[in-house]
């Protein structure tokens, strides 16, 4: 029997022991066989036997549970309200920007008439302006 | 009535609380029998299986299903805080209250009764000296008695590697059991000798 058989049988022994080896075929091994896989297939009824279900007091169960769902609420709430905030941060983000802009427009629009009207200024011939006849 | 499935719950968590109740319910008996099996008391199993609900509802909103059961990412987490318990208690040597009454009531038990519990106890012991994951297949199949392609899904592995892997851990903990017996009998035969 080599290493790959083992394998194969040590699996469907462990189904059968746990009762769900309904589907599967049955063992068929000789006698050395089973002599030489005897003390794993009792160790496996031992693990069996010893690692049964355990239930949790029903009270643990019950009180945790409880608090998840407070907790879950509680998450639910503070993620609303974060979004809630995050939301009119952004809307009132947004207004400041637009007064920003409107006002940088109307600034740039100023300082553009003043450079405008200073150069017009600094343009114009001296002599028209008040200039006396010789 | 039709259970709803696990996706469809969480895709629910992030509006209805309930969700994660009904998908703690589902799975708090799995956790905590695989951290009571890991750690051996009870009072650290309720900790670590509280706190293991905990993570998993913080963190809920951002889990991808990638094809694996939601039960493989809680047991993952569970993983971690077992992990974690382990490195803590091996800096501080503590003996819980559950040990303690056990130790106690051992004393007090018939001989026969008292050897039996002994060997399971000398059972379960090796079994938690075994590399996490070979407890983590070993729980698997015999508390939760599940299929091997059950296992392969929850551990991420082939089915193939789910039945080697859990040959060697038979042949190891025979192995182990059988060291802890000679060198028990060795201690009891120098013992009487004196």
């Amino acid at each position: 029997m080599n290493e790959e058989q083992v394998v194969e049988v040590l699996a469907t022994h462990a189904e059968k022991v746990i009762g769900r080896g309904e589907n599967i075929q049955q063992i068929n091994l000789t006698d050395e066989e089973h002599s030489r896989l005897a003390p794993l297939f009792q160790l496996a009824e031992r693990l069996q036997q010893s690692m049964q279900p355990i239930q949790p007091s029903a009270a643990f169960v019950r009180s945790l549970g409880k608090e998840l769902v407070d907790n879950a609420k509680r998450q639910i709430t503070l993620t609303k309200r974060l979004r809630r905030a995050m939301l009119i941060g952004a809307a009132a983000l947004g207004s400041l920007l637009s007064i920003a802009s409107v006002v940088g427009a109307i600034v740039f629009v100023l300082a553009r008439l003043r450079a405008r009207t200073q150069a017009r200024a600094i343009h114009t011939p001296t002599g028209q302006i008040g200039s006396a006849p010789a | 009535m039709h259970e709803e499935s696990d996706s469809a719950l969480i895709a629910r968590v992030k509006d209805d609380p309930e969700a994660f109740g009904l998908l703690y319910e589902r799975y708090a008996d799995s956790i905590y029998n695989y951290i009571y099996y890991r750690t051996g008391n009870h009072h650290d199993a309720e900790d670590l299986t509280a706190r293991t609900f905990y993570r998993a509802l913080k963190h809920v909103s951002r889990y991808v299903d990638r094809g694996a059961p939601f039960s493989a990412w809680l047991y993952r987490i569970a993983h971690n805080l077992v992990a974690n318990w382990h490195r803590d208690r091996s800096r501080r040597q503590i003996i819980s209250l559950d040990e303690l009454v056990m130790r106690t009531l051992k004393r007090e038990e018939p001989a026969a009764l008292a050897e039996e519990g002994e060997e399971q106890d000398l059972l379960l012991q090796a079994v938690r000296r075994l590399p996490p994951e070979r407890q983590q297949l070993l729980i698997l199949k015999f508390t939760e008695q599940m299929s091997n392609i059950e296992i392969a899904e929850v551990m991420g592995r082939t089915e193939g590697a789910i039945k080697s892997l859990y040959h060697r851990t038979l042949v190891a903990l025979r192995k182990e059991l059988s060291n802890e017996w000679n060198g028990r009998e060795k201690i009891t035969g120098g013992t009487s000798d004196e």
